[in-house]
């Protein structure tokens, strides 16, 4: 509650310094050309997965089974929601559309064969001085690297375990508003602050208030957004024609984290606040030759965790312990978890791509919840190898070996072959680096 | 407890954000005091506005000459270069569209945005080709507007000199008088070292080219393009297409021109079942060139045919 105060102004400053900005810079001239005044660019992405897991491992890591998952309604086992056999993958319907250079308008919709979300809709700012860039409106967040890029430009079929499990099934995707600001300076330095509402699971689930039960109160309570705040920096150094390559280190507090877990007879429910931090790195070789022939790319990233909650229970049926509104288990406790995963790909021929990439969740994984516990590290690896027969299609065939831990300590290994259709059709944006 | 912890926060952020505006605003006008800092994507625009701007230009060329153009990243260092930039010169037409809009949006700079005085777009100035993608199947490498690759002919390089002279003028309309003289210099040049290579070129020369990145040769040297080695733009060549084409140009006589970076195959299957000799040119002088490099590579392109 107490931020608002503060969130407040910074928001309604960081609105009223974008939309006066532009006026104030009104020496406005006219192209000479360029009509494309409405400029409404579509383009479909339609892809289609076969899934087949050639044998069975564990469904979810030790430690990461609270907060994940929640209130999504996902009803497979495996966590990229694949059943076995042919899927229609994850396909996009992507609007942009930009006010003279005012402003970039985007909506991206992303759809499978039975829902529709809106992933992203949002404004960027074209025409802020000094280097400034303001984005509102619902968005993937800019912390880390592959968190704000689609399953297009993905160099394996699934998320990273780190995205998935620290953030969500969609990564961090929030609404709210975003600060950045590029430096005037020899080598690329971006950084940037984002103000979201937090809603999250991994990192700002919220459930807000519950009713009391038989006069006994539950401790989640409603709290005004914005919930999350997130700040990011990014650097490139110019590496010359052959190299380049990006670092970035993000973070971000969650001034609320709830979650709440019906048992049989009794409502769990943690309330607090939660904290990230990582780093990111990518480098690209580019070898010159044509069709992407010899050219390299590495990428690894970083997250670490802390959840800082209070819990407690209340019976919403009676039982051998007490009566309905029955209070139990109040403790406070944190959970530290983070994960991490490199990877590396090699055009090894002209039009064809080889990669491989190893993951770890839970190098830290303690968590805190009853006595508390401390698991142990999942793995997983994989390989895959892509074919793009021309510019906007490409076809990936992929191994994963899981080779994750549960809660018990027992450890088994899971082996899944995907094979990943992927078309853009339209017209096709230009790729971030 | 997390209560207090959110008020120091975000007071932090605030002043951080202070900061960083501030920060801003003291750099800003030191940038707009210096020359025209001017980034081009291809060293062939890079080399104009060289000659065009002398020493009040600084040229920052984005793409490596030896690289294909439609295909690069958008680098970190570019979106730096463009964010100090007073002007952006670019072909258009869909060339860079793969990754120069990324760039743009990147580098947070008004200048340089789409419609800006500080946006050159090359293709805009000048009437393009058709280009062979508009006909063909959509195979998702389509250029709407026209063949991009004009940078081949220096004619209409010289009509972007004079383009260029006036828009750099415009910029800084202290040196708009110089821009335009160097302008109309630089176009003179273009246009006599064009017809000069041209009368010593043997005529009705034939040749076949990877992809249609040399299709303005037509336009100035006396060639005619009768076969492209890739059987549709950004599809390599297959063994079928090129027993077509050698079928096709058998007993003929002709010349097989491929850019540096592009597979030598198909070439070199050509040359051994035509006797066509082939060539791998540069497409774009080097990164540092003013008007002479692009002179010498107009040399390099009119000498791969018989002279006279």
């Amino acid at each position: 509650m107490s931020r608002a105060p503060y969130a407040r102004p910074v928001l309604a400053g960081l609105t009223a310094l974008a939309l006066a900005a532009p006026g104030a810079a009104a020496a406005q001239w006219s192209a000479q050309s360029e009509d494309r005044s409405w400029g409404l660019d579509v383009s479909l992405i339609l892809e289609g997965v076969y899934y087949n897991e050639l044998s069975h491992g564990i469904d979810e890591p030790a430690g990461f089974d609270d907060g994940h998952d929640h209130g999504h309604g996902h009803d497979h086992g495996h966590d990229h929601g694949f059943d076995d056999g042919f899927n229609l993958g994850h396909s996009e319907l992507v609007f942009q559309a930009n006010l003279g250079d005012l402003f970039d308008g985007v909506l991206m919709l992303g759809f499978d064969d039975s829902d529709i979300e809106v992933e992203e809709a949002y404004l960027t700012t074209r025409a802020l001085p000094g280097g400034f860039q303001i984005k509102a409106g619902k968005f993937l967040s800019d912390i880390g690297y592959i968190n704000s890029r689609h399953g297009h430009d993905w160099d394996f079929v699934d998320r990273p375990l780190v995205n998935e499990y620290i953030f969500g099934d969609h990564g961090l995707q929030e609404t709210g508003v975003q600060a950045t600001w590029v430096a005037p300076t020899e080598a690329y330095t971006q950084l940037g602050v984002e103000l979201l509402q937090g809603e999250t699971s991994g990192i700002a689930n919220y459930e807000g208030s519950q009713s009391a039960l038989n006069g006994q109160e539950r401790i989640l309570r409603d709290r005004s957004g914005p919930r999350l705040v997130t700040a990011f920096a990014k650097f490139g150094p110019d590496l010359g024609p052959d190299h380049a390559a990006q670092f970035g280190v993000s973070g971000g507090y969650a001034r609320s984290y709830q979650v709440t877990d019906e048992h049989s007879t009794r409502f769990e429910d943690w309330d607090g606040s939660a904290w990230f931090a990582g780093l990111d790195a990518v480098y690209k070789y580019s070898a010159g030759r044509a069709y992407g022939h010899g050219d390299w790319r590495l990428q690894g990233e970083y997250f670490y965790r802390e959840i800082d909650v209070d819990r407690r229970d209340v019976n919403f049926e009676a039982d051998g312990n007490g009566p309905v509104g029955f209070v139990r288990n109040e403790q406070s406790f944190k959970n530290k978890q983070d994960g991490i995963y490199v990877q590396g790909v090699y055009g090894f021929a002209p039009r064809w791509e080889a990669g491989l990439r190893a993951e770890a969740l839970g190098l830290t994984n303690d968590v805190g919840r009853g006595d508390g516990d401390s698991f142990g590290t999942s793995y997983r690896h994989s390989a895959q190898v892509t074919f793009r027969p021309v510019e906007p299609v490409f076809l990936r065939a992929q191994l994963s070996q899981n080779d994750f831990i549960d809660d018990d300590g027992h450890r088994d290994r899971g082996l899944e072959f995907m094979l990943q259709l992927n078309v853009a059709l339209g017209a096709h944006g230009a790729h971030r680096f | 407890m997390f209560f207090r912890k959110t008020r120091t926060r975000s007071t932090r952020w605030l002043i951080s954000i202070a900061a960083l505006t501030l920060t801003a605003l003291v750099l800003a006008p030191a940038q707009a005091a210096a020359g025209l800092n001017v980034v081009a994507t291809t060293s062939s625009l890079g080399a104009l506005a060289r000659e065009i701007g002398g020493d009040q230009a600084e040229v920052r060329v984005l793409a490596p000459p030896d690289r294909d153009a439609h295909y690069l990243d958008a680098r970190p260092s570019f979106m730096a270069a463009l964010r100090r930039a007073d002007m952006l010169l670019e072909l258009g037409a869909g060339l860079e569209e793969g990754w120069l809009p990324a760039a743009q949006r990147g580098a947070s700079n008004r200048a340089i945005n789409s419609g800006q005085p500080g946006h050159f777009r090359a293709a805009d100035m000048i009437e393009l080709r058709r280009s062979i993608t508009m006909d063909g199947p959509n195979m998702g490498h389509v250029h709407e507007e026209g063949n991009p690759h004009f940078n081949a002919d220096p004619r209409r390089m010289a009509e972007l000199a004079l383009a260029l002279g006036q828009r750099m003028g415009e910029l800084r309309p202290d040196h708009a008088d110089s821009f335009m003289e160097r302008a109309e210099r630089t176009a003179d040049r273009l246009r006599t070292h064009a017809e000069t290579l041209a009368e010593q070129v043997v005529p009705e020369q034939r040749i076949v080219v990877y992809h249609e990145d040399l299709d303005y040769l037509e336009e100035w040297l006396p060639v005619e393009i009768v076969g492209y080695l890739e059987p549709a733009p950004g599809i390599p060549p297959t063994a079928r297409h090129l027993r077509s084409l050698v079928d096709d140009l058998e007993g003929t006589e002709g010349t097989v021109l491929y850019a540096e970076f592009q597979p030598p195959r198909g070439a070199e299957f050509l040359e051994r079942n035509l006797g066509w000799p082939s060539h791998a040119v540069p497409l774009d002088p080097p990164a540092d060139s003013s008007l002479d490099g692009y002179l010498d590579l107009m040399t390099t392109w009119a000498q791969t045919l018989p002279q006279r």
